[in-house]
């Protein structure tokens, strides 16, 4: 395989496969993107997979996530069926005092033109039946919805790859320094050399930062999720915590632990997901549960990404954050805008590593 | 023998579609199932474990013993959820408002 | 649910351990997925002429309920219908009945998880009439149902002649044992005397074909194709560990095609890496009856060691005749077996530094030395 290139993107999942196609399409930079493991086979590959905009707040990031979320289906046209689809976002509440937080939340995120309806009980139940009626409303709005992260990530790949970027798997990323102005990234496959760096490691940020001497301040939090057998289509909405995949599987999913890098599913919440599953929507109580499986997010210190250039450290990028899938195709524009020299389109300055005090830079 | 020959019988996936996952990149059982669906059924890959993990090492020659099953779920065997949950209460009585003034958003999609 | 020894798994090597450690004083419970006790053996009708020498040799069937009859003599917890279906943080073992799940503690497990089929495919594997040698035995053994009229076999390990003799007992005709080598690859060939069932040495099966079930298959001899009209293919192509439990638990796995393939890894007490989990039966390596039960009781003994619930040199006196009978019975009917349990048990204490137990000197040596 070739060894220099202007680019390397350290990390082939969803941020890292999308900044990678991003850059292919200009097809002026020879590009390598350098994984691990497989794509998929860390957080993007585990994921519920959500589209998610409504009640992501500030409403500056509701706003950012919007934008995502509007270039899906431009995306598809030219990458393929990644199967995404608007099914509408419901985010139940179950008791009455929620509903005015619910009605600030509307209001918020009107100002940036994220149209987003609170329901009453019936509205919601006329809209998705099979919800508990012992829920008191909820938040929802139209633009949310979900994608196949499977076909996502590998038609990002796919169509990089049509483009002339190169990618390298089970290949982890040893160290990294700087040589004549060239990034050198050695790797298990020997050392490759590049203009530019792109850090796309995901919960891995941490430590490829490291390899920097800069503190990427991310924690590394669980989800488990529990999957049912194939059930006939009945549930039409993306709800908070619940959904049903195309071939009839329904996802759900709500909780956090901060345990490290530790994917094994523990009954305690398989358990505690299995009860919530039965207080949305009680059909499910009947139903089988065929697998749980376990994602490890990223989640930066204050919950909103990192995305632009690694101060101090010419040439070098970072773009870590949680709501990866959702977020993706407005990351690979803006950081391939970036690295192009130009001028984003969405003002970055608010996502720089800069806002953390901790950060150190080695310079 | 014909590549269309089923080797996952719970999602029906047969030798074309796992070599493809192979011929994508893929070299772990655990990768090619999450590409193909391969081994994701109620069976969960007890049939198909030793077949995938051969023909893996058939197509990039990689010695069986290199070749781990995949990763096992939770729970061992299809349980109902009823049985799952018992009869406690749930923890989550509200998964809205929990901190939406926090930044940090409650619903976020599970990335 | 607290309990001095959970053992997960109610055949032959889970009773005989549950035997021994409820006799000497252990509270122990006894789950297994199944409505009742014995495991795989409540469907083995041959006689077992080669059993460690506290038993009777005796048929399957008959040692299943041996088995069982002298553990309900004992106060022991035995909760069929129960399947393990995970772990808690604490690590205690969660365990349902279809209606809800409990965690148990434990202060020991042993987990005889038994082993499973291998399945072979080829074009036509799908269609009904297709199934393993021993899903064929259930059937006629247990169900009391033909599984077919006329059979192929695939595979020709000692199981597989063994269920062919039985289907041929039943009345199925058994038309041939399609085995792809130049020679059986069981060497107990008496099992095909008295009955006529062709060979088909440097074969495969290349596809069967049917309405809605098996009618047709062809068979690939040395390039030249034959057709047969069988309504029932019995795939015998051995058996590999079930260590999903023991991934649950956190157990490294190692690889052995000849205890076959990847189990977990284990001691010379078959404790595994996750401390107090303890392994038996096929489970820990593909075995015979012998192997199965002197495991189980091993283990077991390894556990009342550690207990200090019976008297230690009385149990080191046990264990050296258990693993003298367990040595005896595998170096004679499956060496290489042995060989490879010798290995995985010898790799544990290489990796941990702690020395094999001086009594096992014979055991080990005699292997290396030979």
């Amino acid at each position: 395989m070739k060894k220099s290139y202007d680019v390397i993107v350290v990390g082939s999942g969803v941020v890292g496969s999308s900044i990678t196609y991003h850059l292919s399409e200009e097809r002026n930079k020879e590009i390598l993107s350098i994984d691990k493991d497989f794509p998929l086979s860390g957080t993007s590959g585990s994921t519920q997979a959500w589209v998610w905009v409504h009640n992501k707040t500030p409403a500056w990031y509701g706003e950012l996530n919007m934008y995502s979320a509007e270039l899906y289906s431009f995306l598809e046209r030219k990458i393929g069926d990644v199967e995404y689809k608007r099914t509408g976002g419901i985010a139940p509440f179950f008791s009455e005092a929620d509903r005015e937080k619910a009605l600030r939340l509307a209001e918020k995120q009107a100002e940036v033109g994220i149209k987003v309806e609170v329901l009453s009980r019936d509205e919601v139940l006329e809209k998705e039946p099979s919800l508990s009626r012992s829920i008191a409303g909820a938040t929802y709005s139209k633009i949310d919805g979900n994608v196949n992260p499977f076909r996502l990530i590998e038609l990002y790949i796919r169509a990089a790859r049509k483009n002339g970027a190169k990618f390298s798997f089970y290949n982890p990323v040893m160290d990294i320094t700087k040589e004549n102005g060239l990034f050198k990234v050695t790797t298990q496959d020997g050392d490759y050399f590049s203009n530019q760096l792109v850090l796309a490691g995901g919960p891995w940020s941490k430590s490829l930062g490291k390899l920097l001497g800069i503190d990427v301040p991310i924690k590394q939090v669980r989800g488990q999720i529990v999957v049912t057998e194939p059930l006939r289509p009945f549930l039409s909405h993306t709800i908070g915590g619940v959904r049903q995949a195309d071939n009839g599987e329904v996802l759900i999913g709500y909780s956090k632990e901060e345990v490290g890098y530790d994917l094994r599913s523990t009954l305690d919440i398989v358990q505690d997901t299995a009860r919530m599953a039965i207080d949305f929507v009680p059909a499910l109580e009947k139903v089988n549960v065929v697998r749980c499986f376990s994602g490890i997010r990223v989640m930066p210190e204050d919950g909103f990404p990192i995305l632009g250039g690694i101060p101090g450290i010419e040439k070098g990028y970072i773009a870590a954050m949680h709501s990866g899938i959702t977020l993706s195709p407005l990351v690979g524009t803006l950081m391939t805008e970036l690295l192009s020299g130009g001028e984003t389109s969405i003002d970055l300055e608010r996502y720089s590593l800069n806002r953390f005090d901790s950060l150190q830079s080695i310079g | 023998m014909d590549k269309s020959t089923i080797v996952c019988r719970c999602e029906e996936i047969n030798i074309d579609e796992i070599e493809s996952a192979i011929n994508l990149g893929a070299r772990t059982f655990n990768d090619i199932k999450r590409l193909t669906r391969c081994g994701m059924g109620p069976c969960q890959a007890k049939c198909c474990m030793n077949l995938v993990r051969q023909i893996i090492s058939d197509k990039t020659g990689q010695p069986l013993h290199e070749i781990r099953p995949p990763r096992m779920r939770v729970p061992l065997g299809v349980t109902r959820m009823g049985a799952l949950a018992g009869s406690q209460a749930s923890s989550v009585t509200s998964v809205f408002g929990e901190s939406t003034e926090e930044g940090e958003t409650v619903h976020e999609e599970k990335l | 649910m607290n309990t001095d020894l959970l053992i997960v798994g109610g055949g032959p090597a889970g009773l005989n351990a549950a035997y021994k450690a409820a006799s000497n004083g252990l509270k122990t419970t006894v789950i297994d997925r199944w409505f009742t006790l014995g495991g795989q053996l409540n469907q083995q009708t041959q006689f077992y002429n080669n059993l460690p020498q506290h038993f009777e040799n005796q048929r399957g069937y008959q040692l299943a309920n041996y088995l069982i009859d002298r553990l309900r003599k004992l106060d022991v917890k035995i909760l069929e219908n129960h399947k393990m279906i995970g772990a808690y943080n604490n690590g205690s073992i969660g365990v349902t009945d279809g209606k809800s799940t409990f965690q148990v503690q434990a202060a020991n497990v042993i987990m005889t998880t038994g082993a499973m089929e291998e399945p072979d495919i080829f074009p036509g594997w799908t269609l009904p009439g297709v199934m393993t040698a021993g899903a064929a035995q259930i059937l006629i053994n247990r169900e009391r149902v033909l599984p077919g009229k006329r059979a192929l076999i695939l595979g020709s390990n000692n199981f597989a002649l063994e269920v062919a003799r039985q289907l041929n007992d039943c009345g199925v005709a058994v038309k041939g044992i399609v085995e792809s080598r130049n020679e059986l690859l069981s060497q107990n060939d008496e099992l095909l005397c008295e009955v006529d069932i062709p060979v088909l040495l440097d074969s495969a099966i290349e596809r069967a074909i049917g309405k809605g079930e098996v009618e047709k298959v062809y068979v690939n001899t040395d390039g030249i194709e034959s057709v047969y009209d069988v309504d029932l293919i019995c795939i015998a192509k051995g058996m590999t560990p079930i260590f999903e439990p023991f991934e649950i638990m956190s157990c490294d796995l190692t690889y052995q095609e000849k205890l076959g393939g990847w189990l977990p890894k284990y001691d010379s007490r078959f404790e595994t890496t996750s401390p107090s989990v303890y392994i038996a039966g096929n489970a820990a390596g593909i075995t015979n009856i012998g192997g199965i039960l002197l495991t189980g009781e091993i283990a077991a003994a390894s556990i009342l060691e550690k207990s200090n619930a019976a008297n230690s040199l009385k149990i080191e006196e046990e264990k050296k005749y258990l693993w003298g009978e367990l040595y005896r019975i595998e170096s004679a009917e499956n060496p290489s077996a042995l060989d490879a349990r010798l290995d995985v048990i010898r790799n544990f204490h290489h990796e941990t530094g702690i020395q094999l137990p001086v009594y096992l000197d014979s055991v080990f040596g005699g292997l290396t030395n030979g």
